[in-house]
């Protein structure tokens, strides 16, 4: 039977419509028409703005009758709208008192911040018309896409290998090989690569709908511009970016990225995000009104008392993330994209903003975080925090957890950098990342502990070697930008070089770093195009650069497929072992007599564990009940991070067994890593002697 | 946009040509539609079509949809590369299948299962 409200009670320049429903938020299809729902609490009035498909002036602008606000809620149903040609935005009328925190001016017209797409920059890198008044234009979207038999993965944390990788480096390079460069869709081209590779789970960077031109500038010298081009600083949070998709300038990009997701699970490949809550694009007093700032200031920021914004982002505002309003707008978003995106997992970016209250004051248990890790919709989800924040808090290992969110581990990633520098001191902590840090972790697992030695943030792996210092003076600051710790070592030349002693010695050190990744518990994440060492040529900030240094450049796949091949033969070594990914710290004595975890010196079963050292090693003995593996398995690994060679007294294996050499990053490929089946037999069962800044694993057969 | 509709060899073939966007879907929707009974068989014939919105893509989907669940079978013939790639990206491809050329849409749609 019909419903008796499908029809319009008012009227206005011959648009007809009626009262509406406040939830959900944002702009919903309903019979015969659409619902619009928005909230604002200082608001004294609100005027909906039509507008058609790229129309300069608006085709109509409808007031909320006072009758159809339901608290802080303005709801109406907008009757005969052609979805498709339809671009929508908010004026808002209120109080302008920055001292109180309202800017209300109601000349502006304002972005939904639930709107599911958002048009007005549809072609990446396509100069925008400044004089345009209404630049990010909310659209209606279908939510019909045909799923078929999809969800999310829900893949074992502990079985995670993850790839950091902007959308648009990934396939932007002439070398790509792929029809739509910089897109969602060419990302299908290249998953046969990323199987073969070995990866099950690829974390993207910023895919909310973001401004490439906000501060973009151009270079005077090189005529190029630089862009926003990691996107950290979201327009909106519901809407993905359009410009990454080959089909938006058709308006398209939802049912493109969705079909994306769709191929990956098809293929064995979560999808994780990484997600901006703890900012937007509209800056600080002198930035733009986009949405939230005109909608309801006071609300969506932090504010000093004296209304200026705070600034624990680095990036002008800092979103009031545990205000009541702005908290279910987070998980409303996070929600959204879990069930209709059939999202795998997120990484927030410096999540610990989203611990702080509306003072800005870090919370013991702020109640965003324990709603997130609480959400029954998320409840498979995996939550990522970058555990610090451009205020000063650093959470590491202390991050409020409920048993739910891992972290981004930057000691793992400091402690590895120089240890294979060849930093003795750092030994302690070594040993303790291999063990998926459990003096971080103690209580939680090591599960919780992503690994990296690289990411988006910071040098390349081909670079962390190849240079001492960041060379970002394309960036435009002076050279001011981007971290001054890096850990890094150029290896005795600093940049490109022919030395075959330099090149020889970067090689390896690439391959310590990884082989010090797959090994550790924990779950490791890879940076995209460290396989086959993409260079960022020095520039440790790249944030805004849209070209080659960003990148990646497969023609590199070729050149260096010694490394690619030892990345990928090193995540099968991984995954072969049940006993690198466990969910528990265990180290014990086990059902073998042995310990499940020991560590050995120059002579077997003597570590000082408190003595600096470059020499050591980790013996990992798993008993095949346990692991459900066919037979014990013993994996022994020895680290010289010395520049000289050192002989490694064995550990003695049971009778029946025998050592054989998997890894030995001081041999050239494919003598560097032999594939299962193929280990060699040590001649010298008693006694290892490993080269200079090399690691060798060893198994028992 | 304008459709015609020819029979050969005891099948309907469907042209349309130009635009199939939100503002003309719903009529070009209800225009195919009564062409969709049990073991229907249809050939679109895209060739004259520049631009499928998503509007227009669904319309397409909505018929395949109801074509399957009615024991039919359709195809799409002559699609131009831009549309085609669309469709593939956005992953509507599956939905509704497509042929080069209009012999084999036939010989498509006159195979049992």
């Amino acid at each position: 039977m019909e419903r008796i409200d499908i029809y319009p009670t008012h009227e206005h320049e011959g648009i007809r419509f009626r009262r509406g429903k406040p939830l959900p938020f944002g702009a919903t299809i309903v019979p015969g028409g659409v619902n619009f729902s928005v909230f604002s609490k200082h608001a004294t009035s609100c005027e909906l703005v039509f507008y058609k498909k790229n129309g300069k002036k608006p085709y109509a602008v409808i007031p909320f009758p006072d009758e159809f606000r339901i608290g802080n809620v303005f709801n109406m149903i907008v009757f005969d709208i052609d979805y498709e040609d339809l671009e929508y935005g908010y004026r808002m009328d209120g109080p302008y008192n920055s001292e109180l925190g309202h800017l209300f001016n109601k000349e502006k017209i304002l972005l939904d911040p639930y709107a599911k797409a958002v048009s007005g920059r549809g072609v990446w890198g396509k100069v925008p018309d400044w004089n345009n008044s209404f630049q990010y234009r909310s659209r209606i979207i279908f939510d019909d896409f045909d799923w078929e038999d999809d969800k999310p993965l829900e893949k074992d944390m502990k079985d995670l290998v993850i790839y950091e990788a902007h959308v648009r480096s990934l396939t932007r390079h002439s070398s790509s090989d792929v029809k739509y460069p910089g897109t969602f869709a060419a990302i299908i081209e290249k998953i046969p690569y990323l199987k073969e590779l070995g990866i099950n789970s690829i974390e993207l960077l910023p895919i909310f709908e973001f401004d490439e031109f906000e501060n973009s500038r151009i270079d005077e010298e090189t005529q190029e511009r630089l862009f926003n081009y990691w996107g950290y600083s979201a327009v909106n949070f519901f809407a993905p970016k359009v410009g990454y998709a080959a089909t938006g300038k058709y308006g398209m990009e939802v049912d493109e990225l969705k079909n994306l997701i769709k191929i990956l699970h098809k293929n064995d490949i979560e999808v994780i995000l990484d997600v901006v809550f703890n900012h937007t694009a509209e800056g600080n007093e002198k930035g733009p009104y986009i949405s939230y700032k005109g909608i309801d200031n006071k609300t969506y920021y932090l504010l000093t008392p004296e209304g200026y914004y705070y600034n624990f982002s680095g990036c002008g505002n800092t979103l009031n993330c545990n205000n009541p309003v702005v908290r279910n707008k987070i998980l409303d978003c996070l929600r959204y994209w879990a069930a209709d995106y059939h999202i795998d997992g997120f990484r927030f970016d410096l999540a610990s903003i989203l611990s702080r209250d509306q003072n800005g004051v870090p919370m013991a248990n702020p109640p965003l975080l324990e709603a997130l890790a609480h959400d029954p919709i998320l409840g498979k989800c995996k939550l990522i925090a970058e555990a610090w924040d451009a205020g000063g808090l650093y959470q590491v290992g202390s991050f409020p957890a409920w048993g739910r969110w891992a972290e981004w581990n930057g000691k793992f990633r400091d402690d590895v950098r120089q240890f294979i520098q060849g930093n003795r001191d750092v030994v302690g902590g070594i040993v303790q990342r291999l063990q998926g840090s459990p003096d971080l972790y103690s209580d939680r697992g090591p599960t919780s502990s992503i690994n990296f030695v690289t990411c988006h943030d910071g040098f390349t792996l081909n670079d962390l070697t190849s240079y001492n210092e960041k060379h970002n003076s394309k960036n435009l600051e002076n050279n001011q930008d981007g971290e001054n710790d890096n850990f890094s070592w150029n290896c005795g030349y600093e940049g490109p070089t022919d030395d075959p002693a330099i090149i020889k010695l970067r090689r390896k050190q690439m391959k310590n770093a990884v082989t010090i990744l797959m090994l550790s518990r924990g779950v490791p994440m890879l940076l995209a195009g460290d396989e086959f060492c993409n260079t960022q040529f020095g520039n440790n900030n790249a944030y805004c650069q849209d070209n080659e240094i960003s990148w990646l450049n497969w023609d590199l796949v070729k050149e260096n497929k010694d490394i690619f091949r030892y990345f990928q033969k090193m995540i099968a070594f991984r995954k072969q072992h049940p006993i690198l990914r466990v969910e528990y710290f265990d180290s014990g004595h086990n059902e073998t007599g042995l310990p499940e975890i020991s560590f050995h010196g120059t002579k077997a079963w003597e570590f000082d564990f408190e003595d600096p050292s470059l020499t050591f090693a980790i013996m990992f003995v798993a008993p095949a009940n346990k692991y459900g593996t066919r037979e014990d398995e013993f994996i022994y690994s020895a680290m010289n991070m010395h520049w000289e060679m050192h002989g490694f007294e064995l550990p003695e294996l049971p009778e029946d067994k025998n050592w054989y050499i998997v890894v030995n990053t001081d041999m050239e490929s494919p003598e560097d890593i032999w594939e299962k089946g193929e280990e060699k037999r040590l001649e010298n069962q008693n006694e290892l002697l490993v080269g200079s800044r090399s690691t060798v694993i060893l198994i028992a057969r | 946009m304008e459709i015609k509709i020819e029979q050969k060899e005891g099948i309907k073939i469907i042209k349309l040509s130009g635009d199939l966007d939100g503002t003309n879907a719903e009529e070009v929707q209800e225009k195919i539609i009564v062409h969709v009974d049990s073991d229907s068989r249809l050939v679109f014939n895209m060739g004259k079509c520049k631009y499928l919105s998503s509007a227009g893509l669904r319309v397409l989907l909505i018929v395949a949809k109801k074509l399957k669940a009615l024991g039919g079978k359709g195809v799409m013939v002559n699609l131009l590369e831009e549309v085609k790639d669309v469709m593939e990206m956005t992953g509507f491809s599956h939905i509704l299948p497509s042929c080069e050329t209009i012999p084999e849409a036939i010989v498509y749609v006159k195979k049992e299962g």
